[in-house]
């Protein structure tokens, strides 16, 4: 999962428009993960992100490929808008983020509906702080949706079907979590939809003229 | 997150007015945890008023709150400059607030879903966090409601009315799912046939009533004899099914034998008197060369007509031939 950037020739997007596109999202994940250690005392590790164009029906294949179909993932979901419009999943494996209960103001272990608030929790930092580094560097601020939990303990291809999605491409940006000193470890997947991978375009092209 | 106003002595009476007029609980603390706003639904709720509010530290006004887990949580919007929220179905609230639904609601106390917003200061940092607080005490009554409905229709759907085993559709879907989960990840697994010997015999003899008990006891039997991962279910009238993940046909003959004898050895009462019943089985593994989902199925079934034929109360086993 830690190889480097791999990426799907992506039509829209000329190739400068697509180095300064990893660059920021490289960029953002160093950020991300400087203020998850100031927020959490602990260090998470970011593997470098990764970038792809996919159509519809690839979506659940590349998920799967991620995460592993075997594995019964929790997902929180939640949509962001304003500039950027799109949404972003993450998986926590079954092991979840009882190991951050602590650093969060929760008690050790908790169980039941306090679990799950520390795993929306846990999820709406990381989502937060990887989409705003992105949209702070492109002079854009973010609005977020609630997160909500879309499955426990789950597999991908239950969350996932491609018939359900309402667009035919997404640009999927993916990024891993994990947590040296403790077996923690999550996958944000960030999806931004058709609308938005236009926009995203003139937002990179003003970027790399003022650069 | 920057009000682009004039922002002149019109507009503010203007956005005060607003913020008080509307439902929702509207506060605002600074870096120190102290009050800065505090719109009129949170002073009529909460009985503190925004001029006991203002100036003071939100946890000396308001010790019962979780102070623990907010401080952290208030602190975080701080640092990372982001949005943070709380929903009703985690934390069903954060202060406790009575509710418009008294004597309808059956439930103690306001339901609030609240979002905490990071707000910039004079300077470009976060100075303050501002915290919407949504009554959703009605969302979550019909949320409440349609849930246990939801649950008890799944349930409904999958189940069969009689047995309270799986029912047919389901395991068709099941059996779908394992084959396509055994084609991306080449996992064995196999079905089991199952079909109450003369059972029209037993209807006969003992009613319809006979006949649905002795449905019931081996469903039961069937079920608390596999595993916990096989998935058990009424195929058809007197017929059961039961599919059995990461399990090759060899070992599947082995569980299939083993509950034909159970069956055979283990008397069901009717109307006081001791009835034996035999089971005849068919068993099939699926096979890699197979194009549907319903190929082990038909083999299985070919299988349990083997047994019928050839004397009943036994257990036949389909040999995959790819030349078929």
């Amino acid at each position: 999962m830690n190889t480097p950037s791999s990426r799907l020739v992506i039509d829209e997007y000329s190739e400068d428009q697509l180095d300064m596109l990893q660059e920021i999202v490289n960029i953002a994940m160093g950020q991300a993960a400087s203020s998850l250690a100031q927020v959490l005392d602990v260090f998470i590790e970011l593997s470098i992100p990764r970038i792809k164009l996919v159509s519809a029906e690839e979506v659940v294949d590349v998920v799967q490929d991620i995460i592993g179909l075997d594995e019964h993932v929790t997902a929180i979901r939640q949509a962001f808008y304003n500039e950027l419009n799109g949404e972003s999943i993450i998986f926590f494996d079954s092991n979840g983020c009882n190991d951050l209960a602590g650093l969060m103001g929760y008690e050790n272990n908790p169980q039941g509906e306090t679990r799950r608030e520390l795993l929306i929790d846990v999820a709406n930092i990381l989502i937060g702080a990887c989409l705003n580094g992105i949209a702070a560097q492109l002079k854009n601020e973010l609005s977020f949706s609630p997160p909500t939990i879309i499955a426990e303990n789950d597999r991908v291809d239950h969350i996932l079907s491609p018939d359900k999605l309402a667009w035919s491409h997404a640009l999927l940006m993916e990024v891993n979590f994990t947590l040296e000193s403790s077996g923690f470890k999550s996958h944000l997947v960030i999806m931004l939809a058709e609308d938005a991978i236009k926009s995203l375009g003139e937002s990179l092209s003003q970027f790399i003229e003022a650069y | 997150m920057i009000i682009k106003y004039p922002v002149n002595d019109e507009i503010l009476s203007l956005f005060s007015y607003i913020i008080d007029s509307v439902d929702i609980g509207i506060f605002v603390v600074n870096r120190a945890n102290e009050i800065i706003i505090w719109n009129k639904f949170m002073a009529v709720h909460s009985g503190v008023s925004t001029k006991q509010a203002v100036g003071f530290n939100l946890f000396e006004s308001f010790p019962e709150l979780p102070e623990k887990w907010l401080k952290r949580k208030i602190e975080n919007v701080f640092i990372l400059k982001n949005f943070s929220f709380t929903s009703w179905e985690q934390r069903p609230y954060l202060f406790n607030f009575s509710h418009h639904r008294p004597i309808t609601g059956n439930i103690d106390c306001m339901r609030q879903n609240c979002t905490f917003i990071p707000v910039k200061g004079s300077s470009d940092d976060i100075d303050y966090v501002c915290i919407t607080l949504f009554d959703v005490t009605d969302t979550s009554i019909y949320e409440e409601s349609l849930k246990s409905l939801t649950l008890a229709l799944t349930d409904a759907n999958a189940k069969d009315g009689l047995t309270k085993i799986f029912n047919r559709r389901y395991l068709e879907t099941e059996l779908e799912k394992e084959f396509e989960r055994s084609k991306r990840y080449k996992t064995d697994y196999s079905v089991i046939m199952m079909d109450i010997d003369y059972f029209k015999k037993i209807n006969d003899t003992h009613g319809h009533l006979g006949g649905d008990r002795v449905l019931c006891t081996i469903a039961q039997e069937l079920q608390s004899r596999l595993r916990k991962t096989d998935i058990v279910g009424r195929y058809g009238g007197e017929e059961f099914l039961a599919i059995l993940p990461e399990t090759p046909c060899a070992n599947a003959v082995i569980l299939a034998d083993r509950l034909r004898q159970h069956v055979m050895n283990t008397p069901i009462k009717l109307d006081g008197a001791d009835i034996n019943i035999t089971v005849s089985i068919g068993v099939a593994g699926h096979s890699n060369h197979y194009q549907n989902y319903d190929e082990v199925l038909s083999n299985a079934d070919k299988a349990l007509y083997e047994s019928k034929n050839s004397g009943r109360n036994r257990v036949t086993t389909h040999i995959d031939n790819p030349a078929d």
